[in-house]
Formats: C-alpha cells, structure tokens, sequence
C-alpha cells in the first residue's frame, strides 16, 4: 500500500459482482472499499475519503438517483453508475442528477478499468489550467479563441464555439442532451434536440477526420454526448 | 265491457274493476230497496220528496258503478215512481199531465248526476293510473341509472312494460359493424323484422308497423339517439291491443331516449373499463419484463465479470486455466447477446412499442453502431456512401442503433474477412432508403427459408452462433417506424437488406451567421 493510491467505494448489492469489481480494481492498485446498500455506501463515501465512487443504480434501499443528489450536496468526487436496466431515462436521470460516466450490464472489466482511468486522471488534473488543448489534428487555444485543423483555422460560429468548448472542458464525461442544450441554447432550449444534432455533425465535418464515423465527437445513443481526447 | 273508448288497457282494467255484470244487478236491487223504503213513508211525505230519494238512489249508483248502471238506475226510477208512487198508484197511468213534467225534470237530473258523477270518478282514476305511470318510469329510471351492463338495462325494461304498460320490448343494439344485435341473447321475437329496425337504426325515424304486417298487433320501432350517435334500437310489441303504442307514443319516445343515455353510459363505461385493464396488462407486462431483464442480466454480469477478472489474480494462474476463464467469459457474452435477442423481441411482440421518436441525423446512428461494433467489424473494410444533404429523420436512435448492429453483426458473421461491407442511404420523395450490402453468400431464399420470420436460419448457417432472430427484430423495428424492410441477393452474391425511414415534415433549423471573431474569416 502506497500512500497515494486511488481509493474506491463499490456500492452494489449484488456480492459477485463486488467481489469482480474488486479484483479488477485492485489489479490496477486501488486501495477497494465495498457498501452493500445506499446509506452504508454513503456512510463509506463520508469516511473513507474516495476518489471515485462506484454505484449500482438498483439498490433495493435507496434510488441510485436520490444517493446522488444527496452525494453531490457535499461533494465533487467522480461517480460511475452501473445500470441494469436498459432503459436509457435512468441513465439521463443519474447523469443529470450529477454522474459522470454510466457502464450497462454486463460490463467488460477493460471497460470498466478505462473508464476508472479516465475519471481518475481527470480528478487529478482537474487542476491542470492549460489554455491549449490537442486532439487529434486539432488544437484548441482557449485564450485567444482560435481553433485549428491540421494547422488551418477553422471557421466556427458562437454556437459551434460553444459547444465545443463546453464538450472539451466535460472530457470523458457523458454530457446529457438536456445539459448541452440548456448550457449552450439556454433553458428555453431544452426540448430542441435536433439543433444539437445539426450542431455536432458541423463540429464533426469540420474537426474530424472521418466524421461518419468519430473519433473524438462520440454519441452516447439515447442519452447524450462524449467528447474524447 | 263498459260503453267507453277504452282509453288504454290499464284505464280499462281499472274502471270495470267490478263485474260489469253485478252493476245492473245492484242497480235494479237498490232501486227496489228505495221503492220499499218510501213505499212506507208516503203517507207521510209529499211526492216531491219521494222523488228525492229516488235521485239519491242514482246518484249512489252512478258513484258506484259506471255509466250503463247509471242509465238504468234513472230509467227505472222514474218508471218506479211512477207505478208505486204517482196516483193512480199501481199502474203507469198518470191522472195529473203535470206529473209529466217531473218524469222529464227527474229523468234529467238523473241521467246527468249519472254522467258527471261517474265522469268525476273516471278522471280520478286516469290521475291515479298517470301517477302510477310516473312512479313506474321514476322507479325504472332509477333502476336503468344502477345497471352495469346492456342485459341488466333489456330486464329492467321487460319487466317494467310487461307489467305497466302490457308491452313487450325488445333492445337491438349496434356492434363494432354497424349490425343490430339484441341485448340479451335469447331475446329474439317472432315479431321482430330486422328491416324495420335498420330503417329506424340507419334514418333514425320511428318506424310503427301496425298497417303494412296486419299480423295483430305490429310493433313499433324507436331509435336510441344518444347524444353521440345513434346506439341502437328497441322494439315495443303489444301483447294486447295496437291501439297502446299510439296512446304512449310520447311516453315511449321519452323511454327511448333515456334508454339510449344508458347505453351510452355504459359503452363509455365499458371503454374506460377496457382502456384500464389494458394499462395494467401492459404496465404488468413491462414490469416482468423488466424485472426479467434485471434478474437474467446480473447473476450474467457477475459470470462475465468473474471469469474475465481471473487473469488479472496474482500470482498468475497456468495458461490452461486462463483460456478456460476467457471461453467462460465468451459463453456467457454469447448467452448475454442471446438473451437481449429474446428480450427485444419480447418487448417488440409484446404490444404496442412506445418509440422514443426524435429528429437527427442518419449518419449520428451509423456512427455509433459501428463504434459499437469495432471489435467485430476488425476484419472487415466498410464502405459508408450517405447522400449529400440527408434531411433529418424522426427515429428512436436506441432500436435504430439496433437494427443496424443487428445488421452490421450479421454482414460480419457471415461474410469471408478482408470483404468489403456497404452502407448506402439515399432519399427519394417520401422515405430515405437504407441498403447494407456484403460479400458473402447470399440469402437462402426459398418458401422454407423466410429469413425475417422468427427463429428462421439458413441451412449453411448451422456453425454460426444465433438463433435467428435479429432480422425478426429489425423488421419489428423498422415496422413500428412505418418503414418497410426487405432482403435480397446481388446478382453477383452478397446480401442486400434494405429498409425506408418515412420523411415527414423535419423541423427548420434557424441558419446561424454569427462566425467567431478570433477565426479567420473568410
């Protein structure tokens, strides 16, 4: 054990998949640390000083929703859902109360591994102020506003600018299209999906190398977006 | 019988409650016992009042009985007095011509005390009858208000006019086709012909049958106009006489209509009655479902997970325990695809599919089917041919997203490696057609082989894992877009499936020309 070690708290009631979770996890040198219902998982979380929280979303005490909203009133450290259910509004509804990634049952242990890397890293850089962001063949300076493609400026509206700055500084996180619409429209616009639709495929045509099939502008389908380094 | 009109069956029965008979009896009797009585007191009293009683005879008589008896009694008393009383006495002599004149006043007065008194009498029955009447359709209304189905409402009325009114009644109801069925089904009269009651039903007119049948009694046929629509139609017969449905034919109408409020209140009844047992078949059926889908997937995940996590235990198992753990985690994968086939399908099949319908792009699916697929569709090359300027679609992107990894797998599956793949999307005027396109053999197409049918494989298919029910599945997604789907082969091999997204009418999107100052303008 090393001091600087990620520490995890695994809520889920379901004994098996703790236990995989678990072993996975500490292969990648994770200090694990596992609550079998909602409140013992918030208790974990309030003492155990995580940097990453993992959550089932059917607990049989306490909605997955609810553990959010309470888990974010005091706050800030990354959650990962884990949903059984396939219905994509359970997703939207754990993202918007404050979750930052969801995995669906089954999931693979790489996925989990690489969206736990993702959130850690990001919770370690979040501190990291660099105006100039890379990807791709794209670079990003946020100071001056310029956007290029492999080095030509690229010709972007407010709008496109936007929204781009707003996915870029969300990277890895599943934005939903409610959030996107509502930060970059504005509430009013919170039901025209099909402007964020438009909107992404011109950051697509104009940023991505193949843009039917992205690389960096992904659609996460039914739920929202995720822009990726 | 009495020499009335009957003015209705009922009225009748209750005026002749007596035996019409007995009236003259009595008449004749009373008028002796007066004769007797005064036979006496006529020594003692002046003719005038001898007349007296005589009147007050008939009166009590005309009080008593009806007209007939009232008649008699006055004729019989002026003939009494006359013989007994009247000198000479004992015989219909008269010595005074002005005797004369009281026959004729004493007749008068008789036979009109006669006729208002029973007169008077008639009419406090017919208001005792009308008031029974009203009480019948008040308490008949109130029952028809209670009933809970159509047969309940046909009962109430049989027993009601069978009674009050000596009709028979008939309820013809209209079904989903438009064809007149009675409420209750062993209620089909011989006297019924169902043309009379289309009439009615179809020009919503009462229709009496009383002339053209000449069978008895006819019928009458009233429609029941609802405030909506006409409902149906019920049928008065009379057992007795026609002349009932021409002396209620306001009453009937009346019950018509209120017969008809009924049946509308109940076929909205029944509707709303259906309409929630459906929601809750449906929101018990998708609970199971989901709950199915819960218990099925997770005991799945732990598998997966558990076996997938053994390579990563230190210290580091023997490589044969390690393949076993990664075919493990390969089986249960397979069954998870499995089991998502049959879910869908059974969600697809299990009614009505609510589409989370949104307008967006055609190319935002495509995309993230094949970022789905990446690991399968390794092997292949694809080729993604969308015409410029697709117009945005209204589709669920989760069961679209699904039928184009169902697709996509597919093509892979069956295809050789290092073969080309195609997606092809071009928009005519109503739809945008879809093609997918391989190089492998082909559909089996032949009468035993309808590869869109559930759990239909080809024969060649038998090494490939599946059980057949992807493109089941896709055409019940494709179906519930309005689209339609077909497969067929190239002529130089391959397959080709290709489906249509209907067009509509996509929402404008407001052009934006506010460019970024920074960037370099054009």
């Amino acid at each position: 054990m090393t001091i600087d070690e990620p520490h995890v708290v695994v809520v889920e009631d379901e004994k098996q998949i703790r236990r995989f979770v678990r072993t996975a996890l500490e292969a990648e040198g994770c200090q694990v640390y596992e609550a079998e219902t909602g409140k013992q998982g918030l208790v974990e979380a309030g003492t155990r000083k995580p940097d990453l929280i993992i959550l089932d979303l059917g607990l049989p005490d306490l909605d997955g929703v609810d553990f959010i909203h309470d888990f974010r009133s005091w706050s800030t450290v990354p959650v990962l859902v884990l949903s059984a259910r396939s219905s994509e509004n359970d997703k939207i509804g754990a993202l918007d109360a404050g979750a930052d990634d969801y995995l669906t049952k089954p999931f693979g242990v790489g996925e989990l591994l690489a969206r736990v890397r993702v959130l850690l890293r990001r919770r370690n850089s979040a501190t990291e102020n660099t105006s100039i962001i890379q990807f791709g063949n794209n670079q990003i300076d946020l100071a001056k506003r310029i956007v290029t493609h492999n080095n030509v400026p690229v010709h972007l509206t407010q709008i496109e600018y936007r929204l781009l700055t707003l996915l870029v500084t969300n990277t890895s996180k599943v934005l939903t299209h409610r959030h996107v619409l509502r930060e970059v429209w504005g509430p009013a616009f919170v039901e025209s999906n099909h402007y964020l639709r438009i909107y992404i495929s011109h950051l697509r045509q104009k940023l991505e190398d193949n843009p039917t099939q992205p690389q960096h502008f992904l659609t996460e389908t039914g739920v929202g977006y995720r822009f990726q380094l | 019988m009495s020499m009335d009109v009957p003015k209705s069956n009922l009225s009748t029965r209750l005026i002749d409650s007596g035996n019409p008979q007995a009236g003259y009896w009595w008449t004749i009797i009373g008028c002796a016992i007066t004769t007797s009585i005064a036979t006496p007191l006529s020594q003692y009293l002046d003719l005038v009042n001898i007349v007296m009683l005589f009147l007050l005879t008939v009166l009590l008589i005309a009080a008593r009985f009806s007209r007939g008896p009232a008649i008699l009694a006055a004729f019989l008393s002026v003939a009494l007095f006359d013989f007994f009383f009247v000198p000479p006495r004992f015989t219909f002599a008269v010595n005074d011509a002005q005797y004369l004149v009281t026959f004729a006043v004493m007749l008068a007065v008789a036979l009109v005390t006669g006729q208002l008194t029973t007169g008077l009498r008639r009419q406090a029955q017919l208001s005792k009858i009308k008031e029974q009447q009203t009480r019948d359709l008040y308490e008949m209304a109130t029952t028809l208000a209670g009933t809970i189905n159509t047969e309940q409402v046909a009962e109430v009325l049989q027993r009601f006019l069978l009674t009050g009114f000596n009709l028979d009644v008939v309820l013809l109801l209209a079904d989903d086709t438009e064809q007149l069925q009675p409420a209750l089904a062993s209620d089909l009269h011989p006297k019924i012909d169902s043309r009379f009651a289309l009439i009615a039903y179809e020009q919503g007119q009462v229709i009496e049958d009383s002339i053209l049948s000449g069978n008895g009694y006819g019928a009458g046929y009233f429609p029941l106009q609802a405030p909506m629509k006409i409902r149906g139609v019920i049928v008065f017969i009379p057992t007795q006489t026609l002349s009932t449905l021409h002396e209620h034919h306001a009453l009937l109408a009346t019950l018509a209509s209120l017969v008809a409020i009924v049946i509308e209140r109940l076929h909205y009844v029944a509707i709303a009655h259906n309409t929630q047992l459906e929601m809750a078949s449906e929101r018990l059926r998708s609970s199971i479902l989901s709950a199915l889908s819960h218990d099925l997937r997770t005991p799945l995940t732990a598998l997966a997970g558990l076996a997938e996590s053994i390579p990563l235990t230190s210290p580091t198992l023997p490589a044969a325990t390690i393949e076993s753990a990664v075919a493990i985690h390969e089986q249960a994968l397979r069954l998870n695809n499995l089991l998502e086939n049959l879910l869908d399908m059974a969600r697809l099949h299990a009614g009505r599919v609510t589409l989370r319908k949104e307008w967006q792009l055609l190319e935002e699916v495509i995309g993230s089917s094949i970022k789905l697929l990446e690991h399968s569709l390794q092997q292949h090359t694809l080729q993604i041919n969308l015409e410029k300027n697709l117009p945005l679609l209204e589709y669920d992107a989760v069961l679209l997203e699904r039928v184009f990894c169902n697709l996509l797998e597919n093509a892979a599956k069956y295809a050789p490696a290092n073969t080309a793949i195609t997606i092809n999307a071009a928009a005519k005027t109503d739809y945008v057609e879809i093609f997918i396109t391989d190089q492998g053999p082909g559909f089996q197409l032949d009468q035993q082989h309808e590869p869109l049918e559930m759990f239909t494989r080809g024969t060649h298919e038998s090494s490939i894992p599946g059980v057949g029910l992807g493109l089941a599945i896709c055409q019940a997604i494709i179906q519930a877009h309005h689209g339609s789907i077909s497969i067929s082969n190239q002529p130089a091999g391959g397959a080709i499936v290709s489906f249509t997204l209907p067009r509509g009418n996509p929402p404008t999107i407001e052009e934006e020309n506010d460019y970024l100052e920074g960037a370099d303008a054009k």
